[in-house]
């Protein structure tokens, strides 16, 4: 009894494969067949930019809650959510724009001209928190397509939750 | 316990574990990208398998789930959700074991901490509990029925 158990599982499975995969083809964003980390599919997104720039995570310089604080208050920096649309949607840190990693190219191209006037000017980037590197490999994105002052806010939408501090709730 | 109890004790149980697995496939379904992410992460499966594994397993899971709530090839489906269960209790036990910290993507996602893959361990071994205790349970029945 077990073993035809056992078979019969193997058929659900299969079928769930063969389901998935037709799914996955006719959904509006199929996904590749072979699994690519982010890292990759931050670099594919970006050499839709520009000719496949480096990209250097550990580069990038971080600031601390209180400064971030600071800087959003003052509005002194362009203020950048690395999340997925959806939870930037629900809520995210007051004025900050969303540049999902996911969604890189897309977002940057529309939100450009915003962008253009800080190639000079401190931008900060932040993500859930703990250890999310969304706001990393964003933030060296930026860094390889030319913008100067960007750092992350390592502490991330978690932190900043967690200390009581004001959220916007808006769409894209 | 009456054995009008004892059934719908044990109705509770497959209904309940069924939702679970409904609910957690569900979650998953909409974000397979996440879902490789934190198959990735687990560092167990070879490249080539994880995206076609985080398309099907949701999947999967919703299948067995409903199976297991309406009662068709319900023994099947328990085994299913046994064998599952037992799939991500080893997966999170070795990367605890590893020292490494994942999501572990069970019911949606978000940054991992240590303190939650104890957690997410332990619901799996309730989980793993009640799916054994539901397939051993169907199991009997069908030899009794047989010896009867």
């Amino acid at each position: 009894m077990f073993v035809r158990d056992l078979g019969g599982v193997a058929a659900i499975f299969a079928i769930s494969m063969l389901a998935s995969a037709a799914l996955n083809r006719v959904s509006g964003r199929p996904m590749a067949l072979i699994y690519q980390s982010p890292e990759q599919r931050l670099s594919a997104e970006l050499s839709r930019l520009v000719d496949t720039p480096p990209i250097y995570p550990s580069e990038v310089p971080t600031i601390e809650l209180a400064e971030f604080r600071k800087q959003v208050e003052n509005a002194s920096a362009l203020i950048l959510d690395a999340r997925s649309a959806s939870f930037y949607e629900q809520a995210h840190v007051p004025g900050a724009l969303n540049l999902a990693r996911d969604e890189f190219a897309h977002d940057y191209q529309a939100l450009k001209d915003r962008l253009d006037t800080f190639r000079d000017k401190p931008i900060v980037v932040y993500c859930t928190g703990g250890s999310c590197r969304d706001s990393r490999l964003v933030a060296a994105a930026l860094i390889s397509l030319g913008f100067s002052d960007v750092k992350v806010f390592a502490g991330g939408w978690d932190e900043w939750t967690q200390a009581g501090l004001p959220t916007e709730t808006a769409k894209k | 316990m009456s054995g009008y109890l004892k059934t719908h004790w044990r109705h509770g149980i497959f209904l309940l574990l069924g939702a679970i697995f409904v609910y957690a496939g569900s979650v998953k379904v909409e974000n397979p990208q996440a879902m490789a992410d934190s198959i990735a992460a687990f560092g167990i499966l070879p490249v080539i398998l994880i995206n076609p594994i985080a398309l099907g397993l949701p999947v999967f899971e919703i299948t067995a789930g409903v199976l297991l709530i309406v009662g068709w090839w319900r023994r099947v489906a328990a085994l299913a959700i046994l064998l599952a269960v037992a799939a991500y209790t080893v997966a999170i036990g070795s990367a605890l074991a590893r020292g490494i910290t994942v999501d572990c993507g069970c019911f949606g996602f978000g940054p991992p901490t240590r303190a939650r893959m104890w957690i997410d361990f332990g619901r799996d071994l309730i989980f793993l509990g009640a799916a054994a205790f539901s397939y051993f349970t169907l199991a009997r029945q069908i030899r009794a029925q047989r010896r009867s």
